[in-house]
């Protein structure tokens, strides 16, 4: 009985000792089997109809032992990929085509025989539809990958790699594909007559954006600018909305950060906009960083070559360091339906930059650069006649 | 009578050696998944490492955390060498948000963020940061960007986190300084960082 009951005490303090120390071991993360490894999946090796490993003799037994999928989804860029792996006991040999019977990616798994894995998996349904294991002979096998639409060569990668006893991962097999950018045709003529144009200057009311040393705010000088590019593309013909024509927020006080982005978003994809531009000022912790920056998502195949246009443009006419195009997941330019940028006309944080962009004549220097870049825009997008 | 006391008393020192061995990491040895298994990636040095004490052992682990380079350009991993725990995606967050001691790279935590919590279901870590994350923030998509990738790449790192979820004071949030679209769990962005 005594026993009993210094067994009971000691049985609750070591309870209560525990209950101190559950939480943490809860935080050691746990491997489940449905989902592909390698997160770090660009810059694999392009084995397309290649030779992946020296086969170890291939054994009847090596078998295809299961298959998982994961959707990729860049931070940064934004765009989605689809990385399917395909477990095999033994290094397998893999060649691939993109002529099935279809929209079809189709692997020839030389060296291994459809085993445990599951005889057909649904995928994403966005990306690929489902993949399929088949028997080929005693020795290979083919995995059928359909597909929505047809894919180009480029918008797919298929590799393979070693096992890796340390973390438990057999020989795999792995298939990356690109989310295919949607065949859009576009029509455009040269010139900026009578082309509907949405000039979406950044921030605005309660959000100032970013704000430089000398306090001057990134609201302000975007409207300015956009102010400029409004009165100069209306000289040349073209209707012109803003998001914003004054200092408030789009969407109306507190509204939430979402609520703002959207609204401005429904007035280019309302209005039918034949292009999209969103100007910001940058910003970051060191002041010496300064120069122009313009941001694409692309979402057709216009937006790379508008971006490089304003770009140039600016760089033209401002003369600031010229930091380049790059693809990101910029909310607006993401959510408009037309090809959209958003440019980065220089750093506020930078002391010599902020005095610039607060002054008359380099907002219209930085105007003049939109302009221009929207001109060669559409003189470049007919020369390939809505063409994709 | 004896005997079943020095059953208890084994019993509890028994008890009493694993849960200690949680405490102070010595005798525990927590799954550290950091290998990481594209050998190309693996190959690429890594630079601005700081901490590196002579000996790797056993009650150690590495770790990459992603720091900005001075151009706001470029991500750059820095590679710590820290005691064993089970829990080593925190403490790569903790490390993140204390910043880098490198003075060739830039922290882009805002100052004041504390790391409220993480957790990690189904290989999506949850990522929890006070509101400093967006009240402390300059603005500007180039330090979105970098903040985020550099949450994203650092945390990625681990085998089995395959995408991350960043909050706010316990929510989603769709944005941090008005750019970017961060509302759904993202993976790890390859570009950014600097080969």
């Amino acid at each position: 009985m005594l026993n009993l009951r210094r067994f009971r005490s000691i049985f609750l303090s070591l309870l209560l000792f525990m209950m101190f120390f559950v939480p943490q071991i809860s935080m050691a993360e746990t491997l489940d089997n449905n989902v592909p490894d390698a997160s770090p999946a660009a810059s694999v090796p392009i084995l397309k109809s290649a030779i992946s490993l020296p086969m170890a003799g291939a054994r009847a037994t090596n078998q295809l032992n299961s298959a998982r999928w994961l959707v990729h989804k860049d931070a940064v860029e934004g765009t989605s990929k689809l990385r399917l792996v395909i477990d095999t006991s033994d290094p397998v040999i893999v060649s691939s085509t993109l002529d099935g019977n279809g929209p079809q990616l189709v692997l020839d798994i030389k060296g291994a025989v459809v085993g445990d894995v599951d005889d057909s998996i649904t995928l994403d349904g966005q990306i690929a539809e489902k993949v399929r294991f088949i028997k080929k002979d005693g020795n290979n096998s083919q995995a059928v990958v359909d597909l929505p639409a047809m894919i180009d060569d480029g918008d797919y990668k298929v590799f393979t790699l070693k096992s890796d006893t340390a973390n438990k991962k057999s020989f795999r097999v792995v298939v990356d594909i690109n989310k295919p950018v949607p065949k859009v045709v576009y029509n455009f003529t040269p010139g900026l007559r009578n082309k509907v144009i949405v000039i979406d200057p950044g921030h605005g009311g309660s959000d100032p954006g970013a704000i430089g040393p000398n306090k001057v705010q990134e609201k302000t000088v975007t409207l300015a600018v956009a102010q400029k590019v409004k009165a100069m593309l209306e000289n040349a013909g073209a209707k012109v909305l803003m998001t914003r024509q004054t200092d408030v927020d789009v969407y109306g006080p507190n509204a939430s950060a979402v609520d703002e982005l959207k609204a401005r978003t429904i007035v280019a994809n309302n209005n039918k906009a034949d292009v999209f531009v969103s100007i910001h000022i940058n910003a970051f912790s060191n002041p010496t960083v300064g120069g122009t920056a313009t941001y694409y998502y692309q979402k057709s195949n216009y937006d790379a070559l508008l971006a490089n246009c304003i770009q140039d443009g600016l760089v033209a006419t401002g003369g600031l360091q010229d930091r380049g195009t790059y693809s990101a997941g910029f909310y607006v330019i993401k959510r408009t339906t037309m090809p959209s940028i958003l440019a980065e006309l220089g750093f506020i944080s930078n002391p010599a930059e902020e005095k610039l962009l607060s002054t008359y004549q380099f907002q219209q220097q930085m105007a003049q650069g939109i302009v221009q870049g929207l001109d060669k825009f559409f003189s470049q997008a007919a020369k390939r006649g809505g063409g994709l | 009578m004896m005997f079943r006391k020095r059953i208890f008393l084994f019993i509890m020192l028994l008890l009493m050696t694993v849960m200690l061995g949680g405490c102070d990491n010595t005798t525990q040895q927590p799954p550290v998944p950091l290998q990481n298994e594209n050998p190309q990636q693996q190959a690429a040095p890594i630079e601005g490492g700081t901490v590196t004490p002579s000996s790797v052992g056993q009650d150690t682990m590495k770790m990459t955390v992603y720091y900005s380079t001075k151009d706001a350009l470029n991500l750059v991993g820095e590679q710590y060498v820290v005691p064993k725990n089970t829990h080593p995606a925190q403490t790569a967050m903790e490390l993140l948000v204390a910043g880098t001691k490198n003075p060739e790279l830039i922290s882009v935590v805002p100052a004041g963020t504390k790391l409220r919590n993480i957790s990690v279901k189904e290989h999506i870590a949850y990522v929890d940061f006070s509101d400093q994350l967006v009240k402390n923030n300059k603005g500007g998509s180039a330090s979105e960007i970098l903040l985020v990738a550099s949450i994203v790449n650092t945390l990625t790192e681990f085998h089995d986190i395959k995408k991350v979820q960043i909050l706010v004071e316990g929510k989603k949030i769709d944005t941090i300084s008005g750019h970017m679209d961060i509302g759904e769990p993202l993976s790890r962005s390859e570009k950014i960082i600097k080969k």
